[in-house]
């Protein structure tokens, strides 16, 4: 079994210490100490700008901390970028994908763009491609299609090169039900095969998904422990008006 | 080197997707069809004009030297096109970093093996090579009257290199403008800004505080200058060195708005 395969049954540990990050004189993120156990399912809560996508964009690098730091199985995102984007695998919100590309052109864009060779990387696209039931669309823009076969697109890009960490964004934002569940069904399948970071004010989604949850309240890290007991309480919206201390 | 051919043959797609890029190549071409033609007729109109006068003008050589194809066409055609371009060029270039930055499609290249460096690095190619089948679009009108002005094929090389790099430079400064705003429209604004008052700086003598030293530093530093030698014909190192110098110092501004937005968030 070699280092990727091995990383990806397993996942990696994501870890900050201090972490914290300003925008001029507002605090999105103060003084964050959060480890996430590798092949964990971790749902990171909170309301809008409570913090949970500042913190993602530094585990990806796309930010700087202003203080502290955060390590994907031990690399620094700072030090380490091409490390760490190997590692992982980023969900963002729908809208960020190329429209105007058809979803094979697009899925062997990202292949490419992850180093993945020609042969290599037309395999990984088909095997998600069928992974994600997006054989019919394959290939039609992305802008054409509805919402929820663009989040199927965004997951299966996310995907392409197996990795052992994948960051997720209110990957249902915008969804209907039906196409909730879908994407809901999609995430719950990696359960204890890789780690799962999904930021999401969705408590019902927190539940379904995740292991063990942290809530963020204006940047601030105000509980900690396992989902069932943190969202099972009677008002669990209280966690979200910072009213609970850390668990 | 992988991730900058993915990349690089996206940007391809992309822009042949758009519109906008079949925009730009219509109107380079018609541009300088109309140019052309309109610089045609009145050299044609002036020998004619010429020839009723004196009966039989030409064979009397009372047609002024100075009425040729080369300085009634040719030269007015490449200052005039030289111009259009500034106008023209930030219509490609705007939407290349903007529109990734008003997407949110930036986050998800610089979650890849694509480093900022590589990522302006392949839109900068991808841009120029568009720029390049532009000019080609565009070069049969030139081309024509440097051939039937009997300046050679030297020159015609000359010409189109002089073009290219001027177009290549327009190009540069589109995509620095591009990079630091996620609005296509304010980079196009902001290109074409920069465009003109690169072009010559010869309007900086006109302020009575700025030292003749200054001036002729400006003045040394205006597009107009280094593209109006590629037009004579001459092909110099040191003019081929400073659109080269130009590429290299906006492909710098573009990587450090990256950089800039790691820090500030913006």
């Amino acid at each position: 079994m070699d280092e990727a395969t091995r990383d990806a049954a397993r996942g990696v540990a994501v870890e900050a210490r201090g972490l914290a990050r300003r925008f001029g004189a507002h605090v999105a993120l103060a003084e964050l100490d959060l480890r996430i156990e590798p092949g964990e399912a971790f749902g990171l809560l909170g309301a809008n700008g409570a913090g949970k996508t500042t913190f993602l964009r530094l585990v990806t690098g796309f930010l700087l901390p202003s203080a502290g730091r955060v390590a994907v199985d031990g690399r620094s995102p700072v030090d380490d970028p091409r490390g760490v984007s190997r590692r992982l695998g980023f969900v963002a919100e729908t809208t960020r994908l190329y429209p105007e590309l058809r979803v094979r052109r697009l899925l062997g864009f990202v292949a490419g763009a992850r180093g993945l060779a020609g042969a290599d990387a037309r395999r990984r696209a088909d095997e998600a491609l069928a992974r994600f039931g997006l054989e019919g669309v394959a290939d039609r823009p992305v802008g054409h299609l509805s919402k929820g076969f663009q989040q199927r697109v965004n997951l299966a890009q996310a995907f392409l090169h197996d990795p052992p960490l994948v960051l997720v964004d209110e990957p249902t934002s915008g969804l209907d039900p039906l196409q909730q569940a879908e994407v809901r069904g999609a995430l719950g399948a990696l359960r204890g095969r890789r780690t799962l970071v999904l930021c999401t004010h969705d408590l019902g989604e927190a539940r379904a998904l995740t292991e063990r949850v942290g809530v963020l309240h204006r940047g601030r890290l105000v509980a900690l422990g396992p989902t069932a007991e943190l969202l099972g309480g009677a008002d669990p919206l209280a966690l979200f008006r910072g009213e609970r201390g850390a668990a | 080197m992988r991730p900058f051919r993915a990349l690089f043959a996206k940007e391809l797609v992309v822009l042949f997707a758009s519109p906008l890029a079949y925009l730009a190549l219509a109107l380079v071409a018609l541009v300088t069809a109309l140019i052309f033609f309109d610089h045609l007729r009145v050299y044609n109109q002036t020998l004619f004009l010429y020839a009723s006068t004196n009966m039989r003008g030409f064979d009397t050589g009372s047609v002024p030297d100075y009425v040729n194809l080369r300085d009634t066409v040719f030269f007015p055609v490449m200052e005039t096109l030289g111009i259009t371009l500034i106008g023209l060029v930030p219509l490609v270039t705007m939407r290349v970093f903007a529109e990734e930055r008003a997407r949110g499609t930036d986050e998800l290249l610089l979650t890849t093996d694509l480093s900022p460096g590589a990522i302006v690095g392949a839109k900068f190619a991808a841009t120029y090579l568009f720029v390049a089948a532009m000019m080609a679009t565009s070069f049969v009108y030139p081309a024509m009257a440097i051939v039937q002005g009997g300046l050679g094929a030297e020159h015609l090389a000359a010409v189109f290199l002089g073009l290219t790099l001027h177009a290549a430079a327009l190009a540069s400064i589109g995509l620095a403008c591009s990079a630091w705003t996620g609005s296509q429209l304010v980079a196009a604004v902001a290109g074409w800004a920069v465009g003109f008052v690169v072009w010559d700086f010869g309007w900086v003598a006109s302020f009575q505080l700025v030292s003749e030293d200054a001036v002729r530093f400006l003045d040394a530093l205006s597009l107009h200058l280094r593209y109006g030698s590629f037009a004579e014909g001459i092909v110099s190192l040191g003019h081929v060195a400073y659109f080269v110098a130009l590429a290299a110092f906006a492909a710098a501004l573009a990587r450090f708005s990256f950089v800039w937005r790691r820090v500030s968030g913006g």
